[in-house]
């Protein structure tokens, strides 16, 4: 009883120290506020694209006439396509056929205009409508450009093909075709949007479970380099420490996924209003919602992983005597985990296959990857369960073994130990 | 029967081929301040890591308080100041402590409550909301000693408690520790600072290379040296050393001389002799008397702590053997 009392003083201690320090409470804060970046930014970066001011050179020749001189030549499209962009808020005008480039040019560069769109004598049979200006780069000037200009091209060679444009729409209607991510039983979203996700919640997890298990580390060695060690270990168990000292530092580390999560879930749930307030309608990019399924899916592998890589972090901090040892020794459980953030690209390119269910089975990946799976709908509840109840008969086993060289390799101080010393270390 | 603060029996704990303590057994009486005295390497932390549950003897066994194994019961009741002094840096100081004395076994209110307590009492209160890495040495190893003292344990035990104080920090402890004695409860330390430890010990236990030479209250241990036969001689001039060098030669009273080992006069008038066994002081009296020889001084003398420590650990094991690490 009393050792799980000490557990808890130990752990209010850790997790104090960690919650009260300004780095925590920043980056705690500040992850979210890059998670609702992610979404409002790349809408704020298309722009608004209305009021540009622009002016249309068109040097296509009328049908059936001889094709007059470039000084006389009035185009076919540019009367249709300044309606068309003037119906869009631009500011469209119709300069002279034969203006030069480089009085456009130097417009643009004077501000008198934003861009200019050429439209070559060959326009009809193929030839390239180009636009210039200062907003050239913008996605949504392009899709503008482009769907008004294509609709206009389409219109005059149907005219000139005599087809009505009744026909012609019945022709042009465009064919959608649509891939969904579903495991039969969700309801389907879209596939694109799920692994973004997926890629999301499987980098969290690696990064806060390395962090906080390196974090337990580096509280180990402090203790060691600061020789308080024998003050606690004569005050409580080895194991008391170890234990009180890994669910302290994943109580912060707990707090902070969950109110990433949580915040991270909201964003998603109400991203419509929430670009709205930055004046940006129509929802942005289409992304699927993190349900409360996922959210306690991830927090539960977030537990037991961190658990599991904590022990071993915290027996690799026992088994050393400074901060630099750490380097070294903990280069195996390293390479342990980022073998696991490779894995990424295998589960997302196939949830349901099997080398998927073989990484998001073995403990030392699970709690990275089986997330991500299970949003992506690649694994049952069961597959989840199972999942589970291996990484944690495996955390119970390292963390058995860890208390066993934690006891040991407190105290000891200069030498680090072979790996047949660390055997001796836990029979003793 | 008395009650014991402290039984030890055959305690033996290796490190690799070394033998760190071999077979030591001693007994503390409650109420005592017990001096565990060796030089560097004897073992002395070994065993006091044992009491306090931080290694596992290899053979023998502990009783502490009549009745507790070294471990979380026993820890509540002692106090301890390790050989490695070391708090958390970055904690506050009025933090640190109240931390100990929960982990000791206090409640959070009451550790609190004694917490700001000890630290009036150490002068340390204008610092409780520092740093412990804010503060002085001298200051750390009085926060330190509130870690050892804060849950008013019935056993104190204090490894090499006066390296690294200064000459004024020495005396608070030294008053602490009569303290703890004046209110009946116990006091363990180590050291290999004998003029210290001869102020304040009514015990001893002296130990060197893992073994137990002597143990006991010190005044017997002196009363029992001093009469197997130091007598310190002061003649009145060199004329009286002179005649008393037949009564001093003679093998049956004396067996052995030697100028006094401690400056106090000059060597040509004083001697150090040793009695001879059978031989008491009375009789040598008697005969010096008895040869006229004139006398300034004759002094039975009672042996020093310092003295019994280097008659007993001798040269020869004052030279640490490679101290060895914890493992």
């Amino acid at each position: 009883m009393s050792d799980l009392r000490d557990t808890m003083v130990i752990a209010r201690r850790e997790f104090t120290e960690r919650v009260q320090s300004r780095w925590f409470i920043a980056i705690t804060l500040l992850g979210p506020i890059g998670m609702v970046a992610l979404v409002i930014i790349p809408s704020l970066l298309i722009g608004n694209p209305a009021g540009s001011k622009i002016e249309i050179i068109d040097r296509t020749c009328p049908a059936g006439a001889p094709c007059p001189a470039l000084h006389d030549r009035k185009g076919v499209l540019a009367a249709p396509l300044s309606e068309a962009l003037a119906a869009a808020q631009w500011k469209p005008a119709i300069i002279a056929a034969d203006t030069p480039d480089q009085i456009e040019m130097d417009r643009i560069r004077d501000k008198q205009i934003n861009g200019f769109v050429t439209i070559p004598e060959d326009a009809l049979g193929g030839g390239h409508i180009v636009y210039r200006g200062d907003n050239g780069s913008s996605q949504v000037v392009h899709a503008t450009l482009r769907g008004i200009t294509t609709r206009i091209v389409q219109t005059e060679r149907g005219r000139r093909a005599q087809i009505s444009p009744d026909q012609l729409e019945a022709i042009i209607q465009p064919i959608e075709v649509e891939s969904q991510q579903t495991n039969g039983k969700t309801e389907a979203a879209s596939g694109q949007a799920s692994f973004f996700l997926g890629y999301a919640l499987a980098y969290i997890l690696f990064l806060v479970i390395t962090v906080y298990a390196v974090a337990v580390m580096r509280s180990v060695v402090q203790e060691k380099t600061s020789r308080v060690m024998e003050l606690m270990v004569a005050t409580v168990k080895p194991r008391s420490l170890m234990a009180g000292k890994i669910v302290g530092v994943g109580g912060a580390g707990l707090i902070q996924v969950a109110v990433w999560l949580t915040i991270g879930a909201l964003t998603l749930a109400y991203r419509a209003q929430l670009l709205g307030m930055f004046g940006i309608s129509g929802g942005g990019p289409d992304l699927p919602s993190l349900t409360v399924g996922v959210v306690v899916v991830a927090l539960a592998f977030f537990v037991l992983g961190y658990f599991f890589y904590a022990s071993m972090y915290a027996a690799v901090g026992a088994m050393v005597s400074s901060e630099q040892d750490t380097q070294q020794v903990q280069m195996p459980i390293m390479i342990l985990l980022i073998i696991g953030i490779v894995s990424v690209t295998a589960v997302s390119g196939d949830p349901r296959g099997f080398t998927s269910a073989v990484v998001t089975t073995v403990p030392f990946w699970s709690a990275l990857l089986m997330p991500m799976r299970f949003l992506l709908g690649g694994a049952t509840t069961v597959d989840v369960v199972v999942s589970l109840a291996v990484l944690a008969v495996s955390t119970a086993g390292v963390a058995w073994a860890a208390a066993k060289i934690y006891r040991v390799g407190v105290l000891m101080y200069g030498k680090r130990p072979d790996p047949r010393e660390l055997l001796r270390w836990l029979r003793y | 029967m008395t009650s014991h603060a402290l039984v030890v029996r055959g305690l033996v704990k290796k490190f690799g081929n070394h033998v760190a303590v071999d077979d030591i057994s001693f007994e503390v009486p409650r109420g005592v301040v017990y001096g565990i005295l060796g030089p560097n390497g004897a073992g002395k932390s070994t065993t006091l890591r044992m009491i306090n549950d931080i290694f596992a003897p290899d053979a023998g066994e502990i009783v502490v308080l009549d009745g507790f194994r070294p471990g979380s019961e026993a820890a509540a009741r002692i106090g301890y100041l390790p050989e490695e002094r070391g708090l958390y840096p970055k904690m506050k100081v009025g933090d640190m402590v109240e931390f100990i004395a929960e982990l000791r076994g206090l409640g959070r209110s009451e550790a609190r409550r004694r917490t700001a307590v000890w630290l009036e009492r150490l002068g340390l209160t204008q610092w409780t909301k520092n740093k412990v890495q804010d503060l002085s040495k001298g200051m750390q190893q009085k926060v330190q000693f509130a870690t050892a003292l804060i849950h008013e344990p019935e056993l104190v035990i204090l490894d090499e408690p006066w390296s690294g104080l200064d000459p004024i920090n020495a005396e608070v402890l030294r008053d602490a520790v009569d303290e703890i004695r004046a209110s009946g409860r116990t006091v363990l330390f180590s050291t290999h600072q004998m003029e210290q430890a001869e102020k304040l010990v009514d015990h001893v236990c002296i130990i060197a290379r893992g073994k137990k030479l002597l143990d006991g209250k010190l005044k017997d241990i002196q009363r029992r040296e001093a009469a197997e036969g130091l007598v310190s001689l002061g003649f009145s001039d060199a004329a009286a050393r002179a005649t008393a060098e037949v009564v001093l030669g003679d093998r049956s009273l004396v067996s052995g001389s030697r100028p006094p080992t401690a400056g106090r006069d000059d060597g040509a008038t004083d001697r150090e002799v040793k009695l001879a066994d059978g031989a008491t002081a009375q009789r040598l009296l008697a005969a010096l008397v008895t040869a006229g020889v004139q006398l300034r001084r004759f002094e039975v003398v009672v042996p020093s702590l310092h003295q019994i420590f280097v008659d007993r650990v001798g040269s020869s094991a004052a030279v640490a053997e490679r101290r060895p690490e914890a493992s």
